[in-house]
């Protein structure tokens, strides 16, 4: 770790979901942006950015991990998962005997689990019997599969960067294409989110579980973290395992799969953003010809759990062969907040650059730590989620002197107004970092797809920074009063059980 | 569903708008689709400039966003720096810009250049060192003032050197805690050899020894124009701009030529090898040998191959590995390149630990595959697409041109490289392809790599071969040093006999074979204190009993010169190799038994300067031997051992003592003060001392279960 690799990542997460700018800067993006919402329900955003004949997309969809039902964690990343798999015509040699198969496949599952998850009076041989006829019923499905077909053709058309991704909060797919093959864009993402089809989702599955492994059981922050969100949140989905607990991620099926596309990939729900050499009007007769085939469906209806005040302070210590690590959480209201731009400003003064508060005080000054943060929206900012702060130990350094240290610099914002010149420079940072935001087709595809989807207005991108703009000393002052106190605190350590040995003369 | 409306409200809205009509009847297959040819592209080229000191300079105007972004690539880099001073270029690279200016210290240009949110930052990287910049055009002069700074005056300050060393220790000490690093890491090793310049790694004492003097050095042997590319990209007149860099560069001397050196692979035995990490559920697998440059006549051919084997979604490996079979979420790799010495052949993949031999087959299958069977037209066809359709993605931004052309320039390679990247493509047979694939990819010359966690494994690695076990434990300070302990003294000698003489006398020291004592041994941990009862047994040299009662119930720890065992809750298991020689190694330096060595041939005792110890001025001595190294402050008045000091895993352990007392003619400490890496550690404080005391030898055997 040359570098603080976590600040330097945070900085770009920062960097790329800032806000704001000039009045004269919005009016001239207005006029290159054309927004329209189809028939249907979706939201289409187009602009053109002729620099090269290239074009970007963002497909925003308003569902991710937080609307699973329970028993169903990670089901919202495993559809995304499946939405590579291809549609009645891609991926498949005979979609009409493909699919009776898949629907064997589907009927032996549910009697396999059934007899599997019995409690009590469980037959082995009858459930190695049902999963035995499972498994046939798969092999049989298998023949009819083309493999990779959807990822294939986007590979050979020059497609680059195919990717999704899920989070607690949404759903995101994307890629980039020369600019000639507009019309091939429009027919693969709209008949991916029209007829996707749910082949080789077994097989899926373990590739899911394999990512789980990697991210969260061989990885000792991914072990922490699991645990330390389950232990903030004990009503809200956001403590819940984004990528599934084990027992789930082992049971549910494909028609589980198929029945959250149904609920939450319906076109009021989606936003579609093309940034590039496009023309608006021929994107917009495209989009309208094969998007406006999906069906119209209400939004979906907004979950209902909030999470409950926290009454008492919750700590989780995992004991590890790894190196000490230290977090702390408190909870905060949503990004619908009024002061949700205080946030923001908190969490540049904590963590940006070395100027930032963490850094001179535990790296600089105390140097105890490699690095340090403060950060929002942890694990997702749609509901009320935490505002928490980490710092990675140099060698003999340990979590109690991270904790120490962090909550020092908390009670400096609880009793000391920061200074004219540092909230002056959260700001300029503010506007810089929304100008270099706006550089390429991906980023800003993705940046305007999420504000409009999320908060009705693609323009939320600029007035995020015009509200930093408002934040006054006393704003600060008051919002960690409010947030950072103990009883509404979470406490996350790895306490190694193999320290590493300090070196001498290290420091200074 | 509405869709005849809505097609025909389509149609009529493209009509007006001018938009051609075929286009809009909906396509039911893709293979429908009509893709128009790409409008003539050719992206605006950097302007190149040559001053006479040597320095050379691209220009590349962008008026999109009011924005200056600039770097400089200076030849040399830490393939070049001397393998004891390993990370030395890490560390330039960090407090080149963190060590401030003569004019100002790095903290007042972190202040300067906030204000403004703007950014220089400095870098060290394998072929060469680099400075970059940005900021808003109307911040360009302010922030290149400080580049042009760093250029000329840096000051390398020692409180910076601290953090940026502090910080590259903290990185050797979590290196081993991702799996998927410790794979990366070992794999370059294995195919570079394991100190070749671009495998080695920084450990403690590499870094340890890098001074201030070395970032100066660096700095004045490498900095000079002749050495530099430079490339600004942004809102500027490129007139204007050069004017800027003339004037501000123009002048600095010429100084001695960087040429790249000539660094041979030196890799591993071919076979197979693992590391053993326990706290993993999934092993990370590697397959390594050597690659090619990018100027090799196979590149292209290799290209194809890349992409039809190991590169995106629908290669060989992720559709066979990965959507066939299930068996990893990460799986690819091909045959690398770079552009002055040879890339490296790696395939990489993670999959469950149950699943790893068979993964390590399914690999072999597919290069099986591919040496064996004819590539088919379909898939030359495939790879070709899609590595020509997306090759407008290598130059859609101007920032990309500009890379392009300084990297080319750097390595000397011809500024139409890409260009003839494209034609070589389509020309590619399916022959080359397989002629490619079997001499860049050879069975025999790969080192198969495993991390993970072989009790849980499908079947042993031994299927492979003779398996080697890469030993990653991270060195200790010092332990490069190790093997030259201090040459004993007769000043040594005096002052050992003067402390043994202080705790009871040489005979009776010498007479105690063994010892229990009970006491509270109080542990400072993460969240607080706790005190813990304890009960130890030891004979002397390597037989150990402890008991200690804690929270969770009462733990029993039990060493013997041939095993050793640990009792919970009515469950025992092995103490771990690394423990077992750790409470064996702190039976064998308890200061009683150390005693009884004075005139042991094999123990030599070295003066070793001062220390104060509490407000007592004590002569210190290095008493080594028999693999045990330790440091004793001792009283000169009174002889009395005040401190010992000794390295652990934690970092250097200080045991400051106190309360003497007389045991049956022995002077023993009742109190400790533990410290460890310079941190209270803890203490303990003895209720009961016993010599030779009666010992029931079952006590050190462990339960039947």
């Amino acid at each position: 770790m040359r570098k603080p690799q976590m600040v330097m990542a945070l900085a770009a997460l920062l960097l790329s979901t800032a806000p704001a700018l000039l009045a004269q800067d919005v009016a001239s993006f207005e006029k290159r942006i054309k927004v329209e919402t189809l028939d249907n329900g979706l939201t289409l955003i187009v602009m053109e950015r002729p620099e090269a004949p290239v074009f970007s997309f963002f497909i925003h969809v308003d569902a991710g991990s937080s609307q699973e039902l329970a028993g169903q964690s990670g089901l919202a990343h495993m559809f995304e998962h499946m939405a590579f798999k291809g549609t009645d015509v891609i991926g498949t040699t005979n979609y009409a005997e493909e699919k009776k198969a898949l629907e064997t496949v589907e009927t032996t599952y549910r009697a396999y689990e059934l007899e599997r998850r019995k409690l009590a009076g469980r037959d082995d041989a009858k459930a190695a019997a049902l999963q035995k006829a499972w498994k046939d019923a798969i092999a049989e499905a298998d023949k009819f599969v083309v493999k990779n077909e959807f990822g294939e053709i986007v590979d050979r058309e020059g497609g680059v960067g195919l990717n999704a991704f899920t989070s607690n909060d949404e759903t995101g797919y994307f890629y980039s294409f020369p600019a000639n093959r507009i019309e091939l864009w429009a027919y693969l993402e709209s008949e991916r989110f029209l007829k996707p089809v749910m082949r080789e989702f077994y097989k899926e599955r373990d590739v899911v579980f394999e990512e789980r492994r990697m991210r969260v059981e061989s990885n000792p922050i991914g072990r922490l973290v699991e645990q330390f969100l389950a232990a903030a949140f004990t009503a809200h989905p956001y403590g819940r395992s984004g990528v599934g607990w084990p027992s789930d991620l082992t049971s549910y099926s494909a028609s589980d799969a198929e029945s959250f596309f149904d609920q939450y990939y319906v076109a009021s729900n989606m936003v579609v953003a093309v940034v590039g050499d496009v023309k608006a009007a021929e994107v917009s007769a495209l989009v309208k010809t094969y998007f406006g085939r999906i069906p119209k469906s209400p939004k979906p209806e907004p979950i209902r759990t909030v999470e409950p005040p926290q009454s008492s302070e919750r700590t989780v210590v995992i004991k590890d062969q790894a190196q000490p690590f230290y977090v702390e959480g408190y909870h905060r209201p949503s990004a619908f907040d009024k002061d949700d731009a205080v946030y923001a400003v908190i969490s540049d003064l904590m963590t940006a650059g070395r100027t930032s508060r963490l850094y001179r005080a535990l790296v600089r000054d105390k140097k105890i730590a490699a690095a340090a943060a403060g950060f929002s929206g942890f694990p997702g900012e749609k509901y009320p989620n935490l505002f928490a702060f980490y710092a990675v130990p140099t060698p003999g350094h340990t979590p109690a002197e991270m904790q120490a240290a962090i909550r020092e610099e908390i009670e400096r914002l609880k009793t000391t107004d920061i200074t004219a010149d540092e909230l002056k420079m959260v700001k300029t940072r503010a506007k810089a970092n929304l100008i270099r935001g706006l550089a390429n087709n991906q980023g800003l595809a993705i940046q305007l797809a999420t504000a409009q989807n999320r908060f009705g207005d693609w323009r939320q991108v600029f007035r995020q920074v015009e509200d930093i703009d408002k934040v006054t000393v006393a704003d600060v002052k008051r919002v960690a009063n409010a947030t950072f106190v103990e009883s509404n605190r979470t406490i996350g350590i790895v306490d190694s059980t193999k320290l590493a040995t300090a070196p001498a003369g290290g420091q200074e | 569903m509405r869709p005849v409306k809505l097609l025909s409200s389509a149609l009529a809205f493209a009509v007006a708008l001018g938009v051609s009509g075929s286009a809009l009847a909906q396509a039911n297959d893709w293979r429908e689709i009509k893709k128009p040819a790409l409008r003539p592209f050719k992206m605006q080229q950097p302007a190149r400039v040559a001053l006479p000191n040597g320095m050379v300079i691209y220009l590349q105007e962008d008026h999109e966003l009011p924005l200056i972004n600039g770097y400089i690539v200076i030849r040399g880099g830490s393939r070049e720096e001397v393998s004891e001073k390993t990370g030395l270029v890490d560390v330039y690279g960090e407090v080149w810009r963190t060590g401030g200016t003569k004019a100002k210290t790095g903290d007042e240009l972190d202040d300067y250049l906030e204000a403004r949110a703007a950014k220089v930052e400095t870098g060290g990287d394998v072929d060469s060192t680099g400075i970059t910049w940005n900021s808003l055009k109307g911040d360009f002069d302010a922030t290149f003032a400080v580049v042009v700074d760093l250029i000329k005056s840096p000051e390398f300050r020692e409180d910076k050197i601290g953090i940026a060393k502090s910080q590259m220790n903290t990185g050797i000490a979590r290196r081993n805690d991702d799996p998927m690093g410790i794979a990366t890491r070992e794999a370059t090793r294995l195919g570079y050899g394991k100190d070749n310049p671009y495998a080695r790694i920084p450990e403690y004492d590499t870094v340890a020894a890098v001074t201030r003097d070395d970032l100066v050095a660096w700095h004045a042997k490498y900095v000079h124009p002749n050495n530099m590319i430079v490339g600004v990209v942004g809102d500027f007149d490129a007139k204007t701009m050069e004017q800027k860099l003339r004037k501000a560069l123009g002048a600095l001397p010429k100084g001695p030529q960087a040429t790249a050196p000539t660094i041979e692979p030196a890799p591993a035995k071919p076979g197979v090898y693992f590391v053993k990490k326990d706290d993993v559920t999934q092993s990370n697998i590697r397959m390594v040998h050597g690659g090619v440059r990018k100027d090799d006549p196979d590149y292209y051919a290799i290209q194809v191959m890349n992409e039809i084997f190991g590169g995106g979604f629908s290669a060989r490996l992720f559709s066979n590995i990965r959507t066939k079979k299930g068996l990893a979420y990460s799986v690819g790799g091909g045959v690398g390149s770079q552009y002055d010495h040879a890339g490296l052949f790696t395939l990489q993949m993670s999959t469950k630990s149950e699943s790893t031999v068979a993964s390590v087959d399914a690999l072999y299958e597919e290069i099986d595959r591919l040496h064996n069977e004819p590539i088919s037209d379909d898939e030359m066809r495939r790879a070709k697409d899609s590595i020509l359709n997306s090759f407008i993605f290598l130059y859609d931004s101007k920032q990309k041109v500009l890379n392009q052309q300084l990297m080319l320039e750097y390595f000397g390679y011809p500024k139409d490289f890409l260009e003839k990247y494209q034609a070589a493509v389509e020309g590619v047979t399916a022959a080359q392809v397989s002629a490619a694939a079997k001499q860049h990819i050879r069975k025999a010359d790969i080192a198969i790599l495993v991390v993970g966690k072989d009790a849980d494994f499908d079947a042993p690695l031994s299927k492979f071969g003779s398996v080697t076990t890469i030993d990653v434990t991270i060195p200790d300070p010092g332990a490069s040093k190790a093997s030259a302990p201090a040459i004993g003294s007769a000043e040594g000698k005096a002052l050992m006999s003067q402390a043994v003489a202080a705790m009871g006398g040489a005979a009776k020291v010498g007479a105690i074979k063994s010892y229990r004592m009970i006491s509270v041994l109080t542990v400072k941990g993460p969240m607080g204190e706790m005190a813990l009862d304890t009960d130890e047994t030891t004979i002397f040299p390597d037989r150990q009993r402890q008991t200690v009662k804690t929270p969770m119930g009462e733990m029993v720890m039990v060493v013997t010169a041939d095993g050793g065992f640990m009792t919970m809750g009515g469950k025992s298991q092995d103490l771990p190799d690394s423990q077992k020689k750790g409470m064996l190694d702190s039976i064998r330096d308890t200061p009683l038994l150390l005693g009884s060595k004075i005139d042991d041939p094999a123990y030599t005792f070295a003066i070793a300067g001062e220390a104060m110890v509490g407000d007592v001025a004590t002569k210190a001595l290095e008493i080594s031997g028999d693999g045990i190294r330790v440091k004793w402050c001792i009283d000169p008045k009174t002889g009395d051992l005040l401190r010992t000091i000794k390295s652990s895993p934690q970092g250097e352990q200080w045991i400051d003592y106190s309360d003497f007392r007389d045991v049956d003619g022995i002077r023993m400490p009742f109190k400790g003060a533990v410290r460890t890496a310079e941190q209270d550690s803890g203490r303990f404080e003895i209720k009961s001392f016993e010599l030779n005391p009666k010992i029931d030898d079952a006590i050190f055997a462990k339960p039947q279960e």
